[in-house]
């Protein structure tokens, strides 16, 4: 296990958690992750985006699933009994992220973070904070901000 | 928050209080309740505002607060009679102090001409126009060391002083370990009346011997004040244990008159006995010189004695009196002093988790019932009966829990009475507020969302429920009109009643309104009822010139929609010339609903059952269709529009066999109706509330969530939305005339 030293000069310690959707990689800060659970069944809310799976109980709150490979783009997520739901904070919400595995926890200073590259597709520029090259494989670090609907985007 | 500003946030949270206080205080004078109890009541709140005002140099609100609180220390003193016109006065400037400490909280202005004017009423209800004995201490307000206040009958030959008290404090070296000072706690004393310190230093030992920590000084306080035991020891609250403390009273001084107030102390003084021996041998002492015995002489009352002797014996039958019957004036006041003593200030939010907690238990406690029940135990096995007694417990804990939150509607109907004095006088129209039962509870959010339609109703009631007084005159009726409020528990709702005895609805002006603002046709057959429910309909208004008072645009519309939102309902009863009554039905908490479990396309939801009229079996010769996917049902008679809610939420995309599903008619905004189209009934149940909002965002057509036995999500509808959404914008006005006209 790797110590964390704040004060190190190449930059602070960051641990992501990442994990699978489809084939591909992507990972988002520890710190916004509360729990991982398995999935459950949830139950579907009328006049919502595709890509929010419904509602489902977390211990008494009600929290919304979104279905992440929907809101980044791709094919909607197949759930099945090895699906996972990460229960992340996004500011004063907790939401359930429907994803496929989760895969590891990575400990990384940030300069190993690469800025992302232009690309034309709106999802990266939206979602994707920057690129990891971990072992070959390639993680996208997301940032949940706007993970949610955009009440305003909905309405126009 | 930084601590200075909590404390203010908690200083004028306990002026609410003082101020309503004052209000129910004098309101109960006005209504001829006048005992010492409660004028000291009154004369308390202000008092209490005044100090704490003192404390944050909020001037203003210092200085209003003492000539207001002047004039009642004439009047608990005897020499002002609570008379009506003082009272009102009194009730006007207990206004004004309610604007002074709101202003004072929102950084706001008040009204200075008015405030002086005030002022001066109350400086003139004092004797001789509040001139002399008032002057000097109104100089000195600012250092609030108030004058002693005697409580002596006026025409005394005042014998001068009332109670006062012998404080014994000797401070241990813990006290100051703790960081406590002694000055301050003699000064704190001071604040309560006049004070003679005396310092015992005969302890101190040379300097040589001297520890520098320990404590060697002792003070003897001699505070002359008419405070009560009480108040002088929280003075030493926070030194409790840490002294050695005595405290007793001063009765010797006292002349026969001062009987109410001295009274405290020999029953609450632990050294009183010793006290009131004395007393005795005293007042013994002085009855032996005359030829009766002692024991007749006690009981008696006494009259014109020597100058001398008066002062002794007089003081003796008050205080047995009191030691033996706790019931007199001042035990009235105890079970109050008590009460307050046992009520503990918490955070909503504290108590808003906890009954989440509860909420969960409940949930969880059905699942696992229901897990138990599948596993196949028998109903007599010891599981299923220890799950018995769970689901009891439960209940009680649910019960219990719903209670912290509920609170006397008081809270609310104690901001009528001035509403009433204001409309009244800008209507010109002499109104009386009756209310009853404020002693009901109910939700404090009910409680908060029930202000604003009562303002209103109330309003209502006087502008347009009360005749001018002419009228009433000519109506054979007292000039004084009256309004009643009053609250009621009534099968697990709370009922609320407005009432007023005005001329009743005039039923032909409003069915002439309806049908010039096209609400209703012209030749529509109405029962008197249903023209008194007009009222209610969107785009009325009685008011034939809009007033300031009650005409902003917004009708008995508003006020119905916000009952409902509360899941409540709202009735209109009117008797010409005797006056009309609106009945609200509320439920007692906002944290559970009473809900209709309904199936629709393989979800299940829960409509609120206060909006469902009745449940049927659509008949297809009822059901008829209008083109495209609306469809109306013919219910005895009227048809009404059939809405297929599995669409209106978009859980499927055609419409379903109406005969194969169970229509609810229901009572939306407006009276409007309409029939809702759900596959089947599951059940009744109460259900726990849970937003989407806090997760998630509003959902057209979803009012909220909550979480069944088997631990799912179900939506509870929204039914005004959903009835609006489905009938488009223009249909809208159209459908209500056929519903209203029906």
């Amino acid at each position: 296990m790797t110590q964390i030293n704040p004060n190190n000069a190449a930059g602070a310690l960051r641990e992501l958690i990442s994990f699978r959707i489809g084939a591909q990689e992507f990972c988002v800060d520890i710190m916004a992750v509360r729990e991982i659970r398995g999935w459950t069944a949830a139950t579907a809310l009328p006049q919502s985006p595709s890509f929010v799976r419904g509602v489902i109980n977390l211990r008494g709150a009600v929290l919304p699933i979104v279905d992440l490979a929907a809101r980044l783009g791709f094919e909607g997520s197949e759930t099945t009994e090895r699906s996972v739901i990460i229960v992340a904070q996004i500011g004063e919400q907790v939401v359930g992220l429907l994803v496929d595995a989760v895969s590891d926890i990575l400990t990384v200073t940030d300069d190993v973070i690469q800025p992302t590259p232009d690309v034309a597709s709106d999802t990266a520029k939206t979602f994707v904070r920057g690129l990891l090259a971990i072992d070959g494989r390639m993680i996208s670090l997301i940032g949940l901000e706007r993970v949610l609907p955009d009440l305003d985007l909905e309405a126009a | 928050m930084d601590p200075l500003a909590a404390i203010r946030d908690t200083f004028f949270q306990e002026c609410e209080e003082q101020l309503a206080e004052l209000e129910s205080g004098l309101l109960a004078m006005e209504a001829g309740d006048t005992d010492s109890e409660t004028i000291n009541a009154v004369f308390r709140a202000v008092h209490s505002i005044k100090g704490g005002a003192g404390a944050f140099s909020l001037d203003a609100l210092v200085r209003f607060a003492h000539v207001f609180e002047t004039a009642l220390d004439e009047m608990r003193s005897g020499r002002l009679a609570p008379s009506q016109d003082a009272l009102k006065v009194m009730l006007r400037a207990s206004d004004v102090l309610a604007d002074h400490v709101r202003a004072a909280r929102d950084d706001g202005a008040v009204d200075e001409a008015h405030t002086a004017a005030l002022a001066e009423e109350l400086k003139a209800l004092g004797p001789d126009g509040g001139a002399d004995a008032d002057e000097g201490s109104e100089d000195d307000w600012g250092d609030f060391e108030f004058k002693p206040m005697s409580v002596d009958a006026p025409d005394e030959p005042a014998p001068m002083v009332g109670g006062g008290w012998r404080v014994a404090f000797k401070p241990r070296a813990d006290l100051y370990a703790k960081a406590n000072e002694t000055a301050l706690l003699l000064r704190e004393l001071g604040r309560l009346g006049a004070i003679e310190v005396e310092c015992d230093a005969s302890a101190l030992p040379s300097l040589a011997d001297i520890d520098p920590e320990a404590a060697y000084l002792a003070w003897t306080v001699t505070l002359t004040s008419d405070a009560d035991e009480t108040s002088v020891r929280e003075v030493f609250e926070f030194v409790d244990g840490d002294c050695e403390l005595e405290i007793t009273g001063l009765q010797t001084d006292v002349g026969g008159g001062a009987g109410p107030d001295a009274g405290d102390a020999p029953e609450q003084v632990p050294g009183g006995d010793l006290d009131i021996s004395a007393l005795l041998a005293r007042a013994q002492a002085a009855a032996d010189s005359r030829p009766s015995s002692p024991a007749e002489a006690i009981p008696e009352p006494v009259p014109a004695e020597p100058v001398a002797a008066a002062p002794a014996i007089a003081s003796a039958p008050v205080a047995t009196a009191t030691a033996a019957e706790p019931a007199s004036p001042d035990g009235q006041g105890q079970p109050r002093k008590s009460e307050a003593g046992a009520t503990i200030r918490v955070d909503l939010e504290r108590v808003d988790r906890l009954i989440d907690l509860v909420g969960e238990l409940v949930i969880n406690q059905a699942m696992l019932s229901q897990r138990v029940m599948e596993a196949g135990f028998a109903r007599a096995s010891g599981v299923a009966m220890g799950l018995d007694e769970l689901e009891q417990l439960t209940r009680e804990i649910q019960d219990s829990v719903m209670a912290i939150r509920a609170q006397p509607v008081k809270s609310v109907f104690q901001r009528m009475p001035r509403l009433v004095r204001e409309v009244g006088a800008m209507t010109g129209k002499p109104v009386r507020l009756v209310t009853e039962g404020e002693g009901t509870e109910v939700d404090k959010t009910v409680i908060e969302r029930l202000a604003d339609p009562l303002t209103h109703m109330i309003r209502n009631a006087i502008d347009h429920g009360l005749e001018s007084p002419e009228k009433r005159a000519a109506a054979g009726k007292a000039a004084e009109g009256v309004v009643r409020l009053s609250a009621a528990h009534r099968s697990g709702r709370i009922v609320i009643e407005v009432a007023d005895d005005g001329g009743g609805i005039n039923r032909e002006r409003v069915k002439s309104i309806a049908v010039e603002r096209g609400l209703i046709a012209a030749d529509a057959p109405l029962s008197d009822e249903e023209i008194d429910n007009l009222i209610f309909m969107p785009g009325f208004s009685t008011a034939s010139e809009v007033s300031d008072i009650s005409g902003r645009g917004v009708g008995m519309d508003v006020v119905k929609r916000s009952i409902q939102a509360l899941g409540g309902r709202i009735a209109i009863s009117s008797r010409p010339g005797k006056g009309s009554t609106f009945t609200m039905s509320l439920p007692l908490t906002l944290a559970v609903l009473d809900g209709m479990v309904v199936s629709v396309a393989g979800q299940t939801l829960v409509a609120p059952i206060t909006a469902i009229v009745e449940s049927l079996q659509p008949k297809a010769s009822d059901v008829h269709s209008l083109g495209g996917h609306s469809r109306v049902i013919m219910i005895r008679d009227t048809y009404i529009p059939l809405i297929d809610v599995g669409m209106a939420l978009n859980y499927r995309a055609t419409p379903m066999d109406a005969t194969q599903g169970v229509a609810l008619l229901i009572e939306g905004e407006g009276g409007a109706r309409a029939a809702l189209l759900v596959d089947a009934i599951q059940g009744q149940r109460q259900v726990v509330i849970k937003s989407l909002e806090a997760n998630y965002r509003q959902v057209p057509g979803v009012a909220a969530a909550t979480i069944l036995g088997d631990g799912r999500v179900a939506l509870i509808l929204d039914i005004d939305t959903i009835v609006a959404v489905s009938r488009g914008a223009d249909s809208v006005r159209a459908e209500k005339r056929l519903a209203a006209a029906g």
